[in-house]
């Protein structure tokens, strides 16, 4: 069912890679010297205690934000030059989800997909469809609940061709149920040679390759 | 950690180097500023139209000047910074922006003193002065975007913008302004222009005024760089060197 | 479900369709707002009425200072509604999406830009013939004055724009922003007023359309790339 675009023969086995990262915010250093690869077909999770930088190291791995020093490559090509390339392939939903309220769940996935690739409407109501939002498709998102919101912004996760998905904590405001769609959706795009940053406090039930990178554990050994 | 030192580098080189640089600095503006204030002030002859009050032109000018000459100064320091991301050329543009509305604040005051003078009233709609007071308004928002914005790199990067912004602008204010009010005054009556056709014993007082005041510009901004530099590189080491010998001494 | 997994190169969109896109849901956005769409006109329509309270109800010096009077409200109806621009946007994450998209900030920033001008500046300028009327203006400047307003009021977007970006991030921005954007104004207030006014004397205004026409272009060319930079520094 799905195909699979990334070529293993292409040589770009890593798809981000930071490496020396060094970032400090109000004069405290959150890290230094960190490097990190991420690999297409993997799913990498960013722990740490709260402050830890996870939301940080996040922004500087989207671009968002640029006050950091260290190297952040786009398949092996420096991320400032590749920045077009890199953006049409990444997608980020962070803490304010991005999900507008007084515009409809419909109006807010056109919004995000023309902003990389516009899509036609069957594709917006089967994603919204698929997250469990069916027949919210024209209610003002003001009138969800947060946890519908949240996954408002994670069906633009199934209408985006981007390779690569940037999440900072995506379960929060998520209901069992919500969690478990979510894992799956996961575990379907790693299995399908996508790949995932993300950050949570919840214990990750994914059927596919993953590893944990944890902010506090190499502040202790520094 | 090379760029650590790096960073750390050139403040602290701006920081000896000024060292050595502002006993003379002071010696020249104490020369400088003495013989043009007793020249300007007990031996230019009397202005034919102006009388005495002639003499506020040697304090007029030299501040004016200045105050124009500071945000093209600003601009450049922020491009240095959004561009090359250079630390002292953040200090510099922040040293400048209080300075610089204090120069265009005495050349309002002097030029009003002077206005009330030779026009018979504190405040004329002049396009000089009206330019210059824009100018002061550009200056004040500067310096309040800076006292907003908490984060030391962001109010840095959001200056440097909003500086340029405002240095494309005042050609553009001060030829608006200019061109608004030459049909509504003509400019003979209100010309602020009184060096041309004066003989030198006017005019090298006011280029040694001109040079003084620039001194004393200069030692400003340095002082104020330095000031900077100390605050924001207070847990380096040789901050803390100095201030340990200070103290010691 | 077939999902196909894009590594990036070759996107085929064009940058005119986000660009589309975005003006329009910004425009939707207004729509649904009421109040967004009508506060401007309001203010607007309240700060040139209060003019005559102030100054006096006589014919003569009424018309004498018309076309400042409506120039000045133009410009703060401009100022009020520069909030919603960003802010919004700001506080619910649009923004962050609005700086990732692989295309140009410089056209979506215009975008919004020109949805800004639609909801706050042309109404305005529709108006303006009314409260003209009202102040007395000589029916000959009627045109002048909604010409100058046309060329004008964008210009107070995009600068104003500039302004918003840069302080969208701060908690208590309160009246920083009028500070900031306010002096970068006074060049289109003083060109578009005069013409106003010279037309009433009778001169000709040629030279102040060609020089409104140059800020403009100016400003269409430059402010969006300050506003795009600015967004990404509050963004951080």
């Amino acid at each position: 069912m799905h195909t699979n675009l990334h070529n293993p023969d292409s040589g770009f086995s890593s798809l981000l890679q930071a490496s020396a990262l060094f970032c400090e915010r109000d004069e405290r250093v959150l890290f230094s010297g960190l490097d990190l690869t991420v690999s297409a077909g993997e799913l990498v999770q960013i722990k740490g205690s709260n402050g830890s930088g996870k939301t940080t190291l996040l922004r500087i791995l989207c671009g968002l934000n640029e006050d950091y020093e260290g190297d952040i490559l786009w398949k092996g090509e420096s991320l400032s030059e590749e920045r077009e390339n890199f953006l049409s392939s990444m997608i980020y939903i962070g803490h304010r989800v991005g999900v507008n309220r007084i515009l409809t769940p419909r109006e807010n996935l056109r919004w995000s997909a023309s902003l990389h690739a516009p899509i036609d409407d069957n594709r917006i109501v089967a994603a919204l469809g698929r997250l469990g939002l069916r027949a919210y498709e024209d209610i003002p998102c003001r009138n969800l609940s947060a946890g519908q919101t949240q996954r408002v912004a994670l069906s633009r996760l199934l209408i985006s061709p981007a390779c690569l998905w940037i999440l900072d904590e995506p379960f929060t405001t998520l209901d069992v149920h919500g969690v478990k769609h979510l894992e799956s959706l996961l575990s379907e795009h790693v299995n399908a040679g996508g790949a995932v940053i993300l950050t949570t406090h919840h214990a990750l039930n994914v059927s596919c390759q993953w590893r944990a990178l944890d902010l506090d554990s190499r502040r202790a050994a520094a | 950690m090379w760029l650590w030192f790096s960073k750390l580098g050139s403040p602290r080189w701006f920081y000896e180097l000024s060292n050595k640089w502002l006993p003379w600095l002071y010696v020249a503006m104490m020369v400088l500023m003495s013989v043009g204030l007793l020249w300007a002030l007990l031996f230019v002859p009397e202005d034919y139209q102006q009388g005495q009050t002639i003499r506020i032109m040697y304090v007029h000018v030299p501040v004016a000047s200045i105050s124009l000459a500071c945000f093209p100064l600003m601009a450049v320091a922020g491009t240095i910074t959004l561009v090359w991301k250079m630390k002292l050329a953040d200090m510099v543009a922040k040293s400048v922006a209080p300075i610089g509305a204090w120069f265009t604040g005495l050349a309002l005051a002097s030029g009003a003193i002077w206005g009330d003078q030779i026009w018979g009233t504190w405040w004329a709609w002049d396009a000089r002065l009206t330019s210059l007071l824009i100018q002061f308004f550009l200056f004040i928002g500067v310096i309040a975007l800076r006292s907003a914005i908490e984060s030391q790199d962001a109010a840095a990067k959001a200056c440097a913008i909003l500086a340029i912004v405002g240095a494309i602008n005042v050609p553009i204010i001060k030829y608006s302004v200019e061109w608004w009010n030459t049909l509504h005054q003509p400019a003979s009556d209100f010309s602020m222009d009184p060096v041309a056709p004066n003989p030198p014993e006017v005019w090298v007082p006011l280029l040694i005024m001109i040079s003084a005041v620039y001194v004393f510009f200069v030692i400003a901004l340095i002082l104020r760089t330095r000031n900077e530099i100390l605050q924001r590189e207070r847990r380096s080491q040789w901050v803390i060197d100095l201030v340990s010998r200070e103290k010691s001494v | 479900m077939n999902k196909p997994l894009s590594d990036g190169a070759g996107s085929d969109i064009s940058t005119w369709q986000a660009f589309c896109a975005t003006l329009k849901r910004d425009l939707v956005i207004a729509f649904k707002r009421k109040n967004d769409l009508l506060n401007p006109i309001m203010f607007f329509l309240i700060v040139v009425s209060l003019f005559p309270l102030g100054i006096s109800p006589d014919p003569v010096e009424l018309s004498k200072v018309s076309a400042g009077v409506v120039w000045v409200s133009a410009l703060l109806a401009s100022m009020l509604s520069l909030d919603n621009l960003y802010r919004a946007d700001y506080e619910d994450g649009s923004l962050e999406q609005l700086l990732l998209s692989p295309q140009p900030l410089y056209f979506l920033v215009l975008a919004k830009n020109i949805a800004h001008w639609l909801i706050s500046g042309l109404p305005v300028v529709v108006l303006s013939p009314l409260l003209a009327y009202m102040l007395y203006l000589p029916s000959e400047a009627y045109w002048t004055l909604v010409l100058t307003l046309m060329i004008g009021t964008p210009v107070l977007s995009l600068f104003g724009s500039i302004g918003v970006a840069l302080t969208v991030g701060l908690g208590s921005r309160g009246l920083i922003l009028a500070v900031i954007v306010l002096p970068l104004s006074t060049p289109v207030l003083i060109i578009g007023a005069k013409a106003v006014t010279d037309v009433m004397f009778g001169l000709p205004v040629g030279s102040h359309f060609a020089l409104l026409g140059a800020i403009l272009a100016l400003a269409l060319t430059m402010a969006p790339l300050a506003s795009a930079a600015a967004l990404r520094i509050s963004v951080n």
